[in-house]
C-alpha cells in the first residue's frame, strides 16, 4: 500500500522568506500522524499546499496518490480539512454550516453528524458570530468527522476546546483510526499527539527535524535515571567521566542522570556497585524530544534546560 | 473582632482610566477623521461651486426653486426655505444640506459601534477592562472620539462653505445642524450598541434609525413645507433644516438635538450599569438547527451571504429610479425654461427628458457596479476570513468558488437595472402622461455591458492582486465621477470608462456594435480573473 502522504524537498516561500525549506513528511496509510512545531514553523504553510490552496514553489508532493494542485477537486472527495482558526458565515447557525459543506461534498452521513453533534455538546441553532472559539472549532469538527473520507487533515483541530472536549476528541480520533481512516495531526498540544499518535515528524524552521516512531525517537535520546545511592559521592565522580552521560546531579543520597540509549546498560551496571537503595528511570517524555529540538530557541528565550 | 470596611466607591470610580482611553481613541481614529473630514468638506465645496455656476442667475434659481418644490423632489431635498428668493446659499442648505449630514451620520453611528460594540466583540475590551479602568471609561472614550470626529469633520465643511463665499452666519448654521445630527447618530449608535452583542447588528440599528428619520423628514416636508408638519419635528434631520439657513437664521432647533444626543448618552450609560461584559439586552435570535433543503451549493449559499446587501442596494437602486421617473414632467418642464442649463442635460434628438433619463441611469448603473464590486469584495472577505479554505478544502474547484459568487453578483446586478428601469418606466409613464416603459427598460438594459466591465475589473484584481483591492474602488469612484459630471471634464479622461462607449439611451439612438464589443470585454476581464484565481494562492 502506497503511503497516503508523501512529501520531499517541499519548498515554499513568502516573498522573501522561506516558510518551508526542504521539507520532508510521509504518512502511512491508516496511521494517526503526529506533525509537531511551534507557532510559525511552517505547519499550516505545510497543511495548505496539502490542500492545493498553496502552490509548492519546488519539491515532490503526493496526497493518495495523486497530485494536490492539480487533482484538487478529485483529491478533496476523499479527504477533510479542519483549520485551527475557524471562521463561520455569521449569519449561518453552526447546524447550517455543517449541513452546507457536507453538502458541498455530496451530502454527509445524517446519522453520524447527529451523534457527533451530541458527543460535543454544540448547539446547532447558534448563528456563526455568536460562538465562542470552541464551538467554532467543533462545527468544523463535526463537518469534517461526519464526512465518508479517507483521510483528516487536521491543523491544531484542539485549540479553544476545553479538556473535556479534548477528551471528546481523542476519543472520535481513535475511532477514526479504527474504521481505517489516515489522521494528519498538526498540533503543539504534546499530550494530545503522545497520546493519539504513533509516529510523528517535527518541524523547525521549514526542514523536519525528526520523525519517525515514538519508540525510535526516545531511543535517540536520552533516559532520566534516579537513583538512591549508599557510596552517592563515589558514583557522582565515577559517572560523570562516562561518555553518553549528562546532567548529573546531586541530592544527599540522590543521583540524577541522563543517559543516553546506547550508554543505559553501562551505566546501570556500574550503578550496582555504589549500593542502590532505590532506582527509577523514566524514557523521555515528547515534551523533551520536542523541546531538545528547540534548545536552540530556548537558549535565546533565556531558558536553560538545568532548570527545566 | 472583626472590622467592617465598606467601600463607598466614589462615582469617579467607574470611570477612571478615561483619559488615557479617550487620547488612544482619538490616536486609533486620526487618520479615518481626517479622510471623512476632508472628503465631505471637499465633496461640499465643489457641490456649492458647481450649483452657483450652473444657476448663476435669478431666473434659472427661480426655474430651479419651482422644479425642487415638487413632492418628489422635496422628498429628496429639504423643507423649502427661501423658495421665493432662491439664492445659492438657499439652495445649498435646502438641497445639499441633507446630503452632507447623511454621511456625517453615518461616520458618527459607525465610529461609536467601534468602539464601543466592535471592542467588546472582538475582546479587547475585555482586556481594556481588566486594567483599573472604570466601566463607564471605554464609552466616554468612543462617545469622546465620535463627538470630536463630528465637530472635525462640522468644523472643516464650515470653512468649505465660506471659501464658496457663502455668508458666515448661515454656514454657521448649517455645519452646525450638521454636527448636532452626527452627535444624535452617536447617541443613538451607544444605545443600540448596548442592546445587541454585535457591532454588525448595532450598526443595522442605527441605520435603521437613520432611515426612519430621513422618511419621517421626507414625508413631514411633502405634508407641510417649511417645517409645518409634526413628522418633520420627530427627525434629527428635522431639526437641522429648520435653522433656515442662508435664508433666516435660527439656532434654537439645534437645541433639541443636543438635548436629544444627551439623553440617549444618559440612556446608553444607565444600560451600560445594567448588562454583562460581552453580552446585548436583546437575546441573540436561534437559526435552524439543519439547513433548510435549498441551502445546498456555492450559490445558494452566495445568496445567503450576500441577501443583504442584494437587498439594500437594489432597493436603493429601483427607489433612486423611480424618483427619477415620478420627476420626469418637471425635469421636462424645467429644462424646456432653462436653455443655458443645456450643458447638464445636452438635448438629443428625444429631448430633455430622454437625455435626463440618460443622465440618471448612468448614475444607476454606477450604483450596480459599485454593488458588484462590493459583491467580489466580499469574496474576498471569505477568501481571508479562511471560510474560503474550508470551503475549497472540500470537492469545490477554484472556478466553481469564484464563478458562482462572480455570477449571483452579475446576475442580480443585471435583476436590479431591470427592475428599475420597468419601475422608473412606469412612474415616469405616470409623470409624463406617454408610454415610456419600453424606452428606460431599455436605457437600464444597455448599460449592462458597462456594469458587467466594472465587475470585470474587480474580478480581475481580485485574480492577479488581491492584496490591492483598494484598486477597485479607485476604479468606480472613477467611472462614476466622469460618468456624472460629463459637462466638465477634461477631454479624452473618460477614455477608461465604459459608460463613454455605451449608447445613451433614449438620449442618443442605440448602436449596437460598441455594446457588443463591452460585452465581449466584460466576460473576457471575468475569464481572466477566474484563470488567475485557478493559479493563485488561497491566503488567509
Amino acid at each position: 500500500m502506497t503511503d497516503a502522504i508523501a512529501v520531499s524537498g517541499l519548498v515554499k516561500s513568502f516573498g522573501a522568506k522561506r516558510a518551508l525549506d526542504g521539507f520532508d513528511l510521509t504518512v502511512r496509510t491508516g496511521e494517526v500522524h503526529g506533525f509537531l512545531g511551534p507557532n510559525g514553523a511552517g505547519k499550516s504553510t505545510t497543511i495548505r499546499v496539502l490542500l492545493g490552496l498553496l502552490r509548492a514553489d519546488a519539491g515532490d508532493v503526493r496526497l493518495l496518490g495523486g497530485d494536490p494542485w492539480r487533482d484538487a477537486v478529485a483529491l478533496h472527495r476523499r479527504l477533510a480539512y479542519v483549520p485551527g482558526e475557524v471562521n463561520l458565515w455569521p449569519n449561518l447557525s453552526g447546524g447550517e454550516a455543517i449541513d452546507l459543506l457536507g453538502r458541498l461534498r455530496g451530502g454527509l452521513n445524517p446519522a453520524r453528524r447527529d451523534a457527533l453533534i451530541e458527543r460535543f455538546e454544540l448547539d446547532p441553532r447558534i448563528k456563526g458570530r455568536a460562538y465562542s472559539k470552541g464551538n467554532r472549532q467543533k462545527v468544523a469538527l463535526v463537518a469534517a468527522l461526519a464526512a465518508d473520507v479517507e483521510l483528516l487533515l487536521m491543523d491544531e483541530p484542539t485549540s479553544g476546546l476545553d479538556p473535556l472536549m479534548e477528551a471528546v476528541f481523542q476519543q472520535v480520533v481513535q475511532e477514526a483510526a479504527a474504521d481505517g481512516r489516515t489522521v494528519l495531526l498538526s498540533s503543539h498540544i504534546l499530550a494530545e499527539v503522545e497520546a493519539l499518535c504513533r509516529r510523528v515528524t517535527i518541524i523547525r524552521q521549514g526542514r523536519a527535524v525528526q520523525s519517525g516512531s515514538l519508540e525510535e525517537l526516545r531511543s535517540l535520546t536520552r533516559t532520566t535515571v534516579t537513583a538512591g545511592l549508599r557510596d552517592a559521592d563515589d558514583a557522582e565522580r565515577t559517572l560523570a567521566l562516562l561518555d553518553g552521560v549528562h546532567h548529573v546531579q546531586r541530592d544527599d543520597g540522590h543521583l540524577t542522570v541522563d543517559v543516553d540509549t546506547a550508554s543505559l546498560n553501562d551505566v546501570l551496571a556500574r550503578l550496582t556497585g555504589f549500593g542502590v537503595r532505590s532506582l527509577t528511570a523514566h524514557p523521555p517524555t515528547l515534551e523533551d524530544l520536542f523541546l531538545r529540538e528547540y534548545s536552540e530557541e530556548l537558549a535565546t528565550l533565556g531558558v536553560h534546560e538545568e532548570s527545566r | 473582632m472583626s472590622t467592617t470596611t465598606t467601600a463607598v466607591a466614589p462615582r469617579s470610580s467607574e470611570l477612571a482610566g478615561t483619559r488615557g482611553l479617550v487620547r488612544a481613541a482619538l490616536r486609533l481614529d486620526r487618520w479615518r477623521t481626517a479622510i471623512w473630514a476632508v472628503a465631505v468638506a471637499g465633496l461640499t465645496q465643489v457641490s456649492v461651486d458647481a450649483l452657483s455656476r450652473l444657476y448663476s442667475t435669478p431666473e434659472s434659481r427661480a426655474a430651479r426653486a419651482q422644479l425642487i418644490s415638487s413632492p418628489a423632489a422635496t422628498a429628496l431635498a429639504g423643507p423649502g426655505y427661501g423658495l421665493d428668493d432662491y439664492t445659492v446659499g438657499a439652495m445649498t442648505a435646502n438641497e445639499l444640506g441633507l446630503w452632507i449630514m447623511i454621511p456625517v451620520a453615518i461616520m458618527a453611528l459607525l465610529t461609536v459601534t467601534r468602539h464601543l460594540r466592535a471592542a467588546e466583540e472582538d475582546g479587547r475590551l475585555e482586556l481594556v477592562r481588566s486594567a483599573p479602568v472604570g466601566r463607564d471609561a471605554p464609552v466616554v472614550a468612543g462617545l469622546v472620539a465620535a463627538a470630536v470626529a463630528t465637530v472635525v469633520v462640522g468644523g472643516l465643511t464650515f470653512l468649505a462653505l465660506l471659501t464658496t463665499g457663502l455668508d458666515p452666519v448661515g454656514s454657521l448654521a448649517l455645519a452646525g445642524g450638521i454636527v448636532m445630527v452626527g452627535l444624535v447618530f452617536a447617541g443613538i449608535s451607544a444605545v443600540a450598541s448596548q442592546l445587541t452583542a454585535h457591532a454588525r447588528a448595532a450598526s443595522s440599528l442605527g441605520m435603521a434609525a437613520l432611515g426612519v428619520a430621513f422618511l419621517l423628514r421626507a414625508i413631514g416636508d411633502v405634508r407641510g413645507p417649511e417645517s409645518t408638519s409634526v413628522l418633520t419635528w420627530l427627525s434629527p434631520f428635522g431639526w437641522a433644516q429648520a435653522t433656515r439657513a442662508y435664508v433666516d437664521e435660527r439656532f434654537w432647533p439645534l437645541a433639541i438635538g443636543v438635548v436629544a444626543a444627551a439623553v440617549l448618552v444618559a440612556v446608553a450609560f444607565w444600560l451600560v450599569g445594567r448588562r454583562d461584559l460581552g453580552t446585548g439586552l436583546l437575546a441573540e435570535r436561534l437559526g435552524r438547527p439543519r439547513a433548510s433543503a435549498r441551502l445546498s451549493g456555492m450559490v445558494a449559499l452566495t445568496l445567503r451571504r450576500q441577501s443583504g446587501a442584494i437587498a439594500s442596494w437594489g432597493v436603493g437602486i429601483v427607489v433612486m429610479g423611480v424618483f427619477v421617473g415620478l420627476l420626469a414632467n418637471e425635469i421636462v418642464d424645467f429644462v424646456a425654461d432653462q436653455p443655458q442649463l443645456a450643458q447638464m442635460f445636452p438635448t438629443g434628438p428625444n429631448g430633455a427628458a430622454a437625455s435626463a433619463f440618460a443622465l440618471y441611469t448612468v448614475f444607476l448603473a454606477v450604483m450596480a457596479g459599485a454593488y458588484a464590486a462590493t459583491a467580489v469584495g466580499a469574496a474576498r472577505t471569505e477568501e481571508t476570513a479562511t471560510r474560503g479554505a474550508m470551503v475549497l478544502a472540500g470537492p469545490v474547484s477554484r472556478v466553481r468558488w469564484l464563478g458562482s459568487q462572480v455570477g449571483v453578483a452579475a446576475g442580480a446586478a443585471t435583476v436590479m437595472m431591470l427592475v428599475t428601469g420597468v419601475l422608473m418606466g412606469l412612474t415616469a409613464t405616470a409623470s409624463l402622461g406617454e408610454n415610456a416603459v419600453g424606452q428606460l427598460i431599455g436605457a437600464t438594459a444597455v448599460t449592462l455591458p458597462a456594469v458587467g466591465i466594472v465587475l470585470g475589473v474587480a474580478v480581475v484584481v481580485l485574480g492577479v492582486a488581491p492584496r490591492a483591492f483598494g484598486l477597485v474602488w479607485a476604479y468606480v469612484t472613477y467611472v462614476g465621477v466622469v460618468g456624472l459630471f460629463a459637462p466638465l471634464r477634461p477631454d479624452g479622461a473618460d477614455a477608461l470608462s465604459p459608460f463613454t462607449y455605451t449608447p445613451q439611451l433614449p438620449a442618443e439612438a442605440m448602436d449596437w456594435p460598441p455594446v457588443l464589443v463591452l460585452a465581449v470585454i466584460a466576460v473576457a476581464l471575468a475569464t481572466v480573473g477566474l484563470a488567475a484565481f485557478r493559479r493563485r494562492d488561497v491566503v488567509g
